[in-house]
């Protein structure tokens, strides 16, 4: 007999800090086992799950490193499981490894970042300074997906999502939250997604499915090496085919105000929250003023900011780091001819007051 | 004239044989019994099996079980998430002294204190196989390879690796520990067996090194493998059981 | 005068080091002597560093790192000021900013003679907009484990989405569970914005408490 109460019922409006979300969407997603290891600031997040896995028949492991926690992950999944992993800076860089694995193999594992700054040790406090290495980290193509988030409500949201998107689409999926949303104390809904209408995508074995191998079923042999180039170049080419082919249908972002735009701010996660303020602001003080915000970072809404892009008359791109969403943007609107300012602040975080000054300088100078 | 087939285990996969692996191999010898245990104990429905990299990597299509063939060192790992969300599989790590002892050491470490319900069964060759014969925590002193080409210098790099003691210095009770030997087959089977039982009694963590041969990289004939296995590797390596959960027999 | 030791324990985010805060802040405007002591060591944020300069100037005596003597905070970071092991041998009030953990109030037990005093009282805030505290069971049980405790203090609120509604039924859940542990409410906490909309009792006939906030300038 299983104790299956349910985490989330209904709808519920609380108050809870980032780290404590990741940890209830998880368990709202039907998630059956964490593995961790500690590092600041994600920390909260096994320390929540950890409360809750007796209440909620869950389980926990804490490994001896990311290393670990990372193919351990594979392993549950792998079993049939849904399982994730959370990390943050130089345990993100250990990530990497297990999740290349990951994307070679289509294992849909799930990875919460929460980004610090870097590189290197840095600071435990915030930065968007681990957007390459999330978004094209391991040695492979970066056949991977990746929502930014930019509060609780987001999190909450974008976590149980997460874990959809990796099981319908089997890629690794990952949700890039920071060190302030992670400490962050808002209220937020927490439901039930099922009684939301969002179904869930439910979790299937690549080992250990029921019957024997060899006599009532093939035997399911996995593995990650090829033995000659040609047969290589052929799974990559399969594998980015279904990549563009899907992305339509993962891509997320958000616009505002942008057709009669004279500059659009482009930002992500929790400083898109400064740049949409710093909008609503520069509107009353007569600057024509956009808002373009990525919702994922992997695939990249090209097509929409490409659209836009023809209509602006420039661009100003605002980031905690020192050009790691700028580098996505050139990539997507290579060969349009508009201007790109870019107002960069690798591990600082960005108030509303400091983008309007940035933008009102801006326009002094032209 | 009738050609008489050694017997193969239920549990191989008599498509992928002929094996990939060199003549003389001891990898053959060790797969062997473990297939032979999986047959005996009836368990061929829910056994998972993890390589690692190296010539370990030559056993991924060589069961009829499903295989996860994972990174160098990974493989303790990934077999552990997989018995943490499914405690009714069996799980099964296999990879060689590198895999074991250098890159994966920090694993199988955690996972000896840890206890984690998985049997890690490791190759011990002396020698990085599938990269060419470079020197791994195994190499005997004086021994030559690919990156120690005038002898392993113990003032340089130390003695080599005493895996299984080091395990059963740190294991818990429940924990089943043994060093086998491809030269006495009959007795390296059994202590696999042990091992497998020892998992499917819910004890605890249990290991198993096998001493194996490389004569590809050790550049030996026949009978300088087996003198090499048989007398020099035992020189430093311990055969026997180092630790056995408690009411269990020594074998 | 009788001097006033007190220890504000209680769940991650209810709001201890806000109502420890304007307590301090409240002494030392009756012209009390003050030590407010930071002894978060869990996982070093929201405390009440950053703020220390500002406190200091009203006239409280702060024992807390400034961020920048410490070294990689929550890294390699140190944790306890040593002045923190023996601050109830200072004159005047005392009051201590728990940070939360599981073992909740025997983070005492790093403060000498802490626990023998018998002056001092530990309060638990309870806010039941946060998961882990929001029925009446879950508050008691989560009392007994902190135990000992001297009372209640209800800080129930949604950030900025609070209204009169969720700080009333927290009035009514706190103070049930404060009868069944037969403890006081000492109060309940409310952000003085709603200083017009309320009386100086909540609905149980607990006193309240209006908050300043402070809290929001210590983001690290």
């Amino acid at each position: 007999m299983t104790n299956d109460i349910k985490p989330v019922s209904g709808e519920k409006k609380v108050f809870m800090t980032g780290n404590e979300v990741v940890a209830w969407a998880a368990l709202a997603a039907g998630v059956d086992i964490m593995y961790g290891y500690p590092i600041t600031p994600q920390n909260e997040i096994m320390h929540y799950w950890t409360r809750m896995v007796p209440k909620f028949n869950k389980k926990f492991l804490q490994t001896e490193d990311e290393l670990s926690a990372g193919f351990a992950t594979l392993g549950g999944v792998l079993s049939g499981k849904k399982a994730f992993t959370a990390t943050a800076g130089p345990g993100n860089i250990l990530m990497q490894e297990p999740f290349s694995m990951a994307e070679m193999m289509r294992i849909p594992a799930v990875l919460v970042v929460q980004q610090r700054g870097g590189p290197s040790t840095a600071t435990v406090i915030y930065s968007q300074q681990e957007v390459t290495m999330t978004c094209y980290g391991g040695n492979g193509e970066g056949l991977r997906i990746v929502y930014s988030t930019a509060g609780n409500q987001d999190l909450y949201d974008y976590t149980i999502k997460a874990f959809n998107t990796a099981w319908k689409y089997r890629f690794p999926t990952f949700v890039l939250g920071d060190g302030y949303q992670a400490k962050m104390r808002e209220s937020l809904t927490i439901y039930n997604p099922e009684e939301r209408g969002i179904d869930l995508v439910p979790a299937t074995p690549m080992v250990g499915a029921p019957g024997t191998p060899g006599i009532h079923r093939e035997p399911n042999h996995l593995r990650n090496t090829y033995n000659t180039e040609e047969e290589l170049f052929q799974v990559i080419r399969e594998m980015v085919t279904e990549y563009n082919l899907i992305a339509a249908e993962i891509v997320e972002c958000d616009a505002q105000r942008c057709e009669d735009a004279e500059i659009v701010l482009i930002s992500h996660g929790v400083v898109s929250r400064a740049c949409l303020a710093a909008v609503s602001r520069l509107r009353e003080l007569g600057i024509k003023a956009g808002y373009f915000r990525p919702i994922t970072l992997r695939p990249f809404p090209e097509t929409q900011l490409r659209q836009l892009a023809k209509n602006a008359k420039r661009l100003l791109v605002v980031e905690s780091a020192e050009g790691q969403l700028a580098k996505l943007i050139m990539q997507s609107i290579y060969g349009l001819t508009i201007p790109m300012e870019n107002y960069f602040r690798p591990g600082l975080g960005i108030t509303a007051e400091e983008v309007v000054s940035q933008v009102e300088n801006l326009l002094v100078v032209y | 004239m009738e050609v008489v087939q050694p017997v193969m285990p239920q549990s191989w996969r008599i498509e992928s044989k002929p094996h990939k692996f060199c003549p003389g191999c001891g990898h053959g010898s060790v797969l062997k019994a473990l297939g032979e245990v999986i047959d005996e104990l009836k368990i061929q429905d829910r056994v998972i099996f993890g390589c690692d990299i190296g010539c370990s990597l030559l056993a991924w299509d060589f069961f009829n079980l499903d295989i996860i063939q994972t990174h160098h060192g990974r493989t303790t790992p990934v077999i552990t998430g997989i018995k943490r969300a499914r405690p009714e599989l069996i799980g099964v790590a296999y990879m060689g002294d590198g895999g074991g002892y250098a890159i994966g050491s920090q694993h199988l470490v955690n996972a000896a204190t840890r206890n984690e319900q998985v049997f890690v069964l490791l190759a011990n060759n002396t020698n990085y196989g599938m990269t060419g014969g470079q020197m791994a925590p195994t190499t005997l002193p004086g021994q030559k390879t690919e990156t120690c080409p005038y002898g392993r210098d113990v003032k340089e790099t130390g003695n080599p690796t005493l895996g299984p003691e080091m395990v059963a210095a740190i294991a818990s009770e429940g924990a089943y520990v043994a060093r086998g030997t491809v030269a006495n087959y009959r007795q390296l089977k059994k202590f696999v067996k042990k091992a497998m039982e020892n998992q499917l009694a819910g004890n605890g963590f249990s290991f198993v090194e096998a001493l194996a041969g490389c004569p590809t990289n050790w550049r030996t004939n026949a009978e300088k493998t087996w003198a090499f296995i048989e007398q020099k590797m035992p020189e430093y390596f311990k055969v026997g059981e180092l630790k056995i959960p408690a009411g269990i027999k020594e074998g | 005068m009788t001097r006033i030791l007190e220890a504000y324990v209680g769940e991650y985010a209810s709001g201890k080091s806000e109502n420890a805060v304007n307590r301090a802040v409240k002494l030392a405007g009756e012209n009390r002597k003050v030590t407010l002591v930071d002894l978060d060591i869990v996982e070093p944020f929201y405390t009440l560093r950053p703020i220390k300069k500002e406190l200091a100037a009203m006239g409280i005596d702060v024992v807390a790192w400034e961020t920048k003597e410490t070294d990689g905070l929550g890294e390699a970071g140190t944790i306890i000021k040593p002045e923190m092991r023996w601050v109830l041998s200072r004159p005047g009030d005392v009051i201590l900013d728990i940070g939360y953990g599981v073992e909740g109030a025997k983070t005492l037990n790093l403060v000498e003679d802490a626990l023998n005093d018998p002056d001092l009282k530990i309060y638990l805030v309870i806010n039941i907009a946060r998961p882990m505290t929001m029925t009446e069971e879950d508050i008691w049980e989560y009392a007994l484990q902190l135990s000992p405790i001297h009372g209640l203090i209800n800080n129930s609120h949604l950030g900025d989405e609070t209204d009169l509604e969720v700080i009333q039924e927290g009035a009514r859940i706190v103070t049930k569970v404060a009868s069944r542990l037969n403890l006081p409410v000492i109060a309940t906490a409310v952000d003085e914005r709603f200083a017009d909309q309320m009386d100086s009792q909540d609905c149980m006939g607990n006193p309240i408490r209006f908050l300043k906030r402070f809290m929001p300038k210590t983001f690290w």
